[in-house]
């Protein structure tokens, strides 16, 4: 046992320095550039935390984004993240360290993915066994699932968030099979800071209520989940509220509900339990019918009520939000191909995981269980929930590799085997079985470095192309327009562009802008959308409400980037109609056949709108090659329709090298005539 | 900023101060590049009576401001403002005549321009132009400190860059490395685009934006090494290194084409060895390194500042310049594993030109006993880090004692040791093997009865221990106690085994026994045995 306990040491630092690894080597080619949208945010924020410190940090007013509303950071962001980056940054700064904060946020991510994997393998091993924990440390130290958010430089919530999750649940286990308040304060302090860190302690708040629920019903009530779920609730609850961004929701919003209506169950349950010893059979059978239909009643009426307004909510919420919600591809229900993408062999193998955890039950196996079958539920909903659902495959895979190699391996280190299964299973099929079961995990792992390398570890700042004989082009446009804008335009100009663009243009440019990632106010981002699908003059009218000084649009037409501006054209015109339902209709910019085209047959509301022409100002004239006539569009192979743009109000104020950037001045108003002005 | 180069020689030497004249004056006036280059050779004669020790040069007062290398300059674009599709005009305004505090019998002014296109330029003396070449005089007999204004307005369309501020950083390391990095602030200093900047012309027409910057070359030391080149959003992926022999050649390309009046900012670092740099002579050390180095040809800096960065503990700096320059006070730097903090010496100079790349020499002291600090530093951490663990390993903090622990620990030392011992009796039923075959050979009773003998009294011991263990475990409550009894209980049976099969052999040996029924025997007896050993095995698996 020794022996294995330093092998399994090593597998585990190994799984970990894999890891890192894989990660570093991104870095090699793209050096420090930071790659998503939300990092942006995420790393200008915790700057401004290390040069400002923490309670400016909590008070800060961004006067730089939602021009000219202004955004309160401080009380509106998770700050796990960012304080967890801060504090490693003073740490080794105080010890004469002097990593700069950019460094210590990109390697951010790869560190607490390491963190992940051991804290997978304590709970596999709390559920299973000691070699399941190794193979899903090993497992979702590789899987595609996660690696999406532990490169080093995705400096992102999810990154931490998981591994608090992870945490958290382990010690939960712990706790529930311990009864001791020691692991369920330690329980706590991993939930306190999941909360601090990502949104997504709404899954852990949900499911531990679920497994003590479950758990009653399971007539596997016992102390030691008394303790465990008593100390969790309140401690975690106060906890929690300290997080400005949480506040007082945990008590008052329908999704933190059940988990007090747990607790009071839990409390009568138990209090029940009190009775029984106390009581003559005959009095406790009437109490306990009273009881029950009194708390039922109760408990029945409050969860319609509070599933009522909950819902109601949901709806308003809902209706006000869907076009913005449903314009980000993260939200879109998940396909089969992304689960076998970001999963590959596991979601095959993670069912059998669930049948031997459910076979064998006990009360750490129900929460599995309940874990696994939530969040399949939750990433069938969502593609970005995923991530919730990979640990949990990557635990029950392992669950289910280890059975079958301990069925078909274990044998041999036996000094006796009961010769019943020895004629059942002859070293043919054994050897056969194994050679299958690592046939598929090195399929797995082949598969895992393919989508490290292609899909994950590009920057969507920048783009690379490949030329003929396969030497790399970059393609840096997005850097070269922001850094123009940073340079070259007055410190406090106002930039308008789509959402999808404000926090990069916060971070790189250091420009105020008017809506940004951070979709809280639709009507503003409206607005925007408005502008966009005006005519000139009715977005300069607009733009000048807003004193706007820039215009950013994305343009892919050159090069034939799918993800520019007029691909996303038509969520800006619903988005804009659902404000503004009088100005825009979203069947104008159609043709009659109902179809969005950009060629001559377009519709002539689309063709002489401010997107389109900011889009194709001047490309009527642009001769791509020569089999295609002039200004031809080559994300949406055709001609453009409008080509003889001129622009009254704007001016084009820099194009970047393959005109994926294209920024657009706003003219100040025309002096008067002098001689009306007599 | 203009810049003017001097070479003269004395014509006779034996006169007086008050009478040197300018014989003969040849100014050569380079107005192609940004920079406008004046180089004037005089040929100087004395006609006074005493020996002249100096002559002085003088500069028109308007220049001085502007004066970056005995030079400077009023070459200004004209229009200020251009669109993407015009050219640059500039006018430069100068003197005719050298501005000296001697009179001057002969004087010719060549003015070479960018381009053939002037506009306009002032026609002293009927000047003659020819192409790119305006010649003016010769002028006899100018008197001393005469001025007049020379006007010259044309097209020049090399790229105007200004460095606003360079911040050269150079950190010594005594492990071997030098590491320099300068930050830089360029501006394009000539016209100022006006209106839009259209991509599509630029890529189209060669002409479009022809003073626009789109990339210079730096040369970098031959032993620049790591070269980077980026700013506060990361690397810029434009650039292109190349190697020579004698030096290393970036093509900086900044992120976008500079235009009139635009400015970017970047950062560019390398590493350098320092045996090529640092010098040292026991505790001296004297660090010998350009103080401003190339960053483009001609270029012009408004303004420099140099930190040197000394390694922790460098004592009796001095700082030896080429030119005199600002020394700001010295700071203190911290990086890794510093302790009291770097030395950093900060000096600053405006208006710089490619003539002052010069060296600047550092001396210091530096025992070189405090190269072993920071390793010694990190040995102690590691050395305190592994003792607390040590010492929390070891040692009990637990504040109650946890009983059923305690038990679980004695029981589990009391198995381990019964499972020595009965492995250790299993050992002597082989030995007892070896006596019993040896004894078939040989027929030794004698050796057969001392080697029983050894085994009942090993055994017995054995046993005993291993007995007085059982009752520790019974003691302490544990029900491994019970599965040590049947142990014991299994290898009484196993010992009647073995003393059999020896009666079985001293039976055979004295002919008691037939040899095939004595085999048939012997394979019951320890296909018996095996069961029991196997059973053993079992039960203290179990354990």
């Amino acid at each position: 046992l020794t022996k294995f306990g330093t092998e399994e040491k090593k597998m585990l630092k190994l799984s970990w320095s894999i890891k890192l690894n894989i990660q570093v080597l991104l870095l090699q080619f793209y050096s420090k550039i930071v790659f998503c949208f939300p990092f942006r945010f995420n790393y200008r924020s915790t700057h401004h935390l290390t040069s400002n410190g923490f309670y400016e940090f909590l008070n800060w007013f961004d006067e730089r984004a939602w021009y000219p509303l202004g955004r309160i950071v401080g009380g509106t962001v998770y700050p796990g993240l960012m304080v967890t980056a801060g504090l490693i940054h003073y740490v080794l700064n105080l010890l004469h360290i002097t990593v700069h904060i950019r460094d210590v946020c990109v390697f951010l991510a790869p560190v607490f993915s390491g963190l992940t994997s051991i804290s997978t393998f304590l709970l596999t091993r709390e559920l299973w066994n000691q070699g399941a924990g190794l193979l899903a440390a090993c497992f979702i130290a590789i899987v595609p699932g996660y690696i999406s958010r532990s490169v080093a430089g995705s400096f992102d919530n999810e990154g931490i968030a998981i591994f608090a999750l992870q945490f958290t649940y382990y010690l939960w286990v712990k706790s529930v099979k311990t009864g001791s308040v020691f692991w369920a304060i330690g329980c706590c302090l991993s939930y306190f800071y999941m909360v601090s860190a990502w949104g997504g302690y709404v899954f852990i708040i949900n499911l531990i209520p679920l497994h003590v629920f479950v758990l009653l019903l399971m007539q596997r009530f016992s102390r030691r989940v008394y303790i465990a779920y008593s100390t969790f609730y309140i401690i975690g609850l106060v906890l929690s509220m300290q997080i400005p961004f949480v506040g007082f929701q945990p008590i008052r919003t329908s999704e933190h509900m059940a988990a007090a209506g747990v607790f009071v169950l839990l409390q009568v349950y138990a209090f029940l339990q009190y009775l029984k010893d106390r009581l003559t059979r005959q009095e406790f059978q009437t109490l306990f019918f009273l009881g029950v239909a009194l708390a039922a009643g109760v408990v029945f009426l409050s969860v319609i009520y509070l599933t009522y307004t909950g819902t109601n909510k949901l709806k308003c919420y809902a209706k006000i939000h869907i076009p913005i919600i449903a314009s980000v591809s993260e939200h879109q229900p998940t396909t089969w191909v992304s689960f076998f993408f970001d999963l590959h062999i596991l979601v095959c193998t993670f069912p059998a995981g669930l049948w031997f955890c459910i076979k064998n039950i006990n009360d750490e196996r129900v929460f599995v269980a309940l874990y696994a079958i939530s969040a399949v539920y939750f990433a069938g909903v969502m593609v970005r929930l995923m991530l919730t659902l990979t640990p949990v495959v990557c635990m029950l895979s392992a669950v289910a590799f280890s059975c079958v190699f301990e069925h078909y391996l274990g044998d041999d280190m036996k000094r006796q085997s009961p010769p019943a299964e020895d004629s059942r299973l002859g070293p043919n099929i054994k050897s056969i079985v194994t050679m299958l079961m690592l046939m598929l995990l090195m399929m797995f792992a082949v598969h895992c470095t393919w989508v490290t390398s292609n899909a994950y570890s590009s920057p969507s700042v920048v783009l690379a192309s490949y030329n003929h004989d396969g030497s790399r082009n970059i393609l840096d446009d997005f850097r070269e327009a922001y850094y123009w804008l940073r340079q070259n335009t007055d410190e406090h100009a106002r930039v308008m562009s789509w959402w999808d663009y404000g926090y990069q243009i916060a971070g790189m440019a250091n420009r105020t802008t008017l809506v940004d990632n951070n979709t809280w106010n639709n009507s503003h981002i409206a607005l925007v959308g408005k502008a966009m699908s005006s005519n000139e003059t009715a977005a300069y009218e607009i733009m000048r409400s807003l004193d706007v000084d820039y215009v950013l649009i994305i343009f892919g037409g050159v090069i034939g980037y799918s993800g520019d501006d007029i691909n996303k054209f038509l969520w800006m015109v619903r988005i804009a109609e659902g404000e503004h339902p009088r100005d825009i209709r979203e069947s104008d910019y159609f043709t009659p056949q109902g179809e969005f085209r950009v060629d001559k047959a377009g519709s002539p509301t689309l063709l002489n709108c401010l997107m389109y022409k900011m889009s194709y100002y001047r490309f009527g004239e642009m001769q791509l090659d020569f089999r295609t006539p002039p200004g031809f569009d080559r994300t949406r192979n055709a001609e453009i329709g409008n080509k003889d743009i001129k622009l009254k109000h704007l001016e084009e104020a820099f194009t970047s090298e393959h005109w994926l950037v294209r920024i657009y001045k706003v003219k100040k108003l025309e002096n008067r005539d002098r001689t009306s002005s007599l | 900023a203009w810049q003017s180069g001097v070479g003269g020689h004395l014509g006779g030497l034996s006169v007086s101060a008050g009478g040197l004249v300018n014989e003969e004056v040849k100014r050569t006036v380079d107005l192609s590049t940004h920079l406008a280059k004046i180089t004037t050779e005089l040929v100087l004669s004395n006609q006074g009576h005493s020996a002249v020790q100096s002559f002085i040069l003088s500069v028109e007062p308007d220049l001085a401001p502007h004066l970056a290398y005995i030079g400077a300059s009023v070459k200004l674009p004209f229009p200020t403002h251009i669109t993407q599709a015009e050219r640059q005009l500039v006018v430069f305004q100068g003197n005719h005549y050298l501005y000296s505090p001697y009179p001057t019998r002969s004087q010719t002014t060549r003015v070479r321009l960018a381009s053939k296109t002037v506009e306009t330029y002032t026609k002293l003396g009927n000047p003659s132009k020819n192409d790119e070449i305006i010649e003016y005089g010769p002028f006899r007999d100018v008197p001393p400190y005469s001025e007049d204004t020379m006007k010259i307005h044309y097209e020049n369309n090399t790229p105007f860059l200004t460095i606003g501020s360079l911040t050269r950083t150079i950190e010594v390391s005594h492990w071997g490395n030098i590491a320099v990095e300068e930050t830089i602030d360029l501006r394009h200093t000539g016209a100022v685009l006006r209106g839009a900047f259209s991509r599509y012309d630029y890529q189209r027409q060669s002409d479009s934006g022809i003073s626009s910057i789109k990339s210079f070359k730096t040369i970098l030391p031959a032993s620049a090494q790591d070269v980077y080149y980026r700013d506060e959003i990361g690397n810029i992926s434009t650039s292109h290194l190349q190697v020579l022999d004698d030096s290393v050649e970036v093509e900086v390309r900044p992120r976008f084409p500079l235009f009139g009046g635009w400015k970017t900012h970047y950062v560019i670092g390398y590493n350098l060895p320092s045996y090529e740099y640092l010098y040292t002579l026991g505790d001296q050390y004297a660090l010998k390194m350009r103080l401003v180095d190339h960053v483009y040809d001609d270029q012009v800096i408004d303004s420099l500042t140099v930190k040197i960065i000394l390694p922790e503990g460098a004592r009796n700096i001095h700082m030896d310049t080429p030119y005199k320059i600002d020394r700001l006070p010295n700071q203190l730097h911290y990086t890794y594993l510093d302790t009291f903090g770097r030395p950093v010496l900060v000096v600053t100079k405006d208006n710089l030109v490619e003539h002052h790349i010069q060296d600047v020499v550092v001396h210091y002291n530096f025992n070189k006993i405090l190269m072993l600090q920071e390793p010694l530093l990190v040995v102690g951490a590691f050395y305190i880090l592994f003792f607390t663990v040590i010492i929390y390993v070891r040692l009990d903090f637990a504040i109650t004692k946890d009983p059923a622990a305690e038990v679980r620990m004695k029981v589990a030392s009391i198995t381990e040791q019964v499972l020595t011992l009965v492995n250790k009796r299993l050992g002597l039923y082989r030995h007892m093997d070896e006596v019993v075959n040896r004894y078939k050979q040989s027929r030794d009773t004698g050796a057969l009865n001392s080697g029983r003998k050894t085994l009942e009294a090993d055994h017995r011991t054995l046993t005993n221990e291993i007995s007085s263990l059982q009752a520790r475990l019974k003691a302490e409550g544990s029900d491994l106690a019970e599965k040590v009894g049947e142990v014991q209980k299994v290898d009484s049976q196993v010992k009647e085994l073995v003393c059999r099969s020896c009666q079985e052999a001293e039976r055979l040996v004295a002919g008691k026994v037939k040899k095939e029924a004595y085999i048939e025997n012997e394979k019951n007896l320890s296909s018996k045995r095996q069961e029991f050993v196997g059973r053993i095995d079992s039960l203290l698996d179990a354990l």
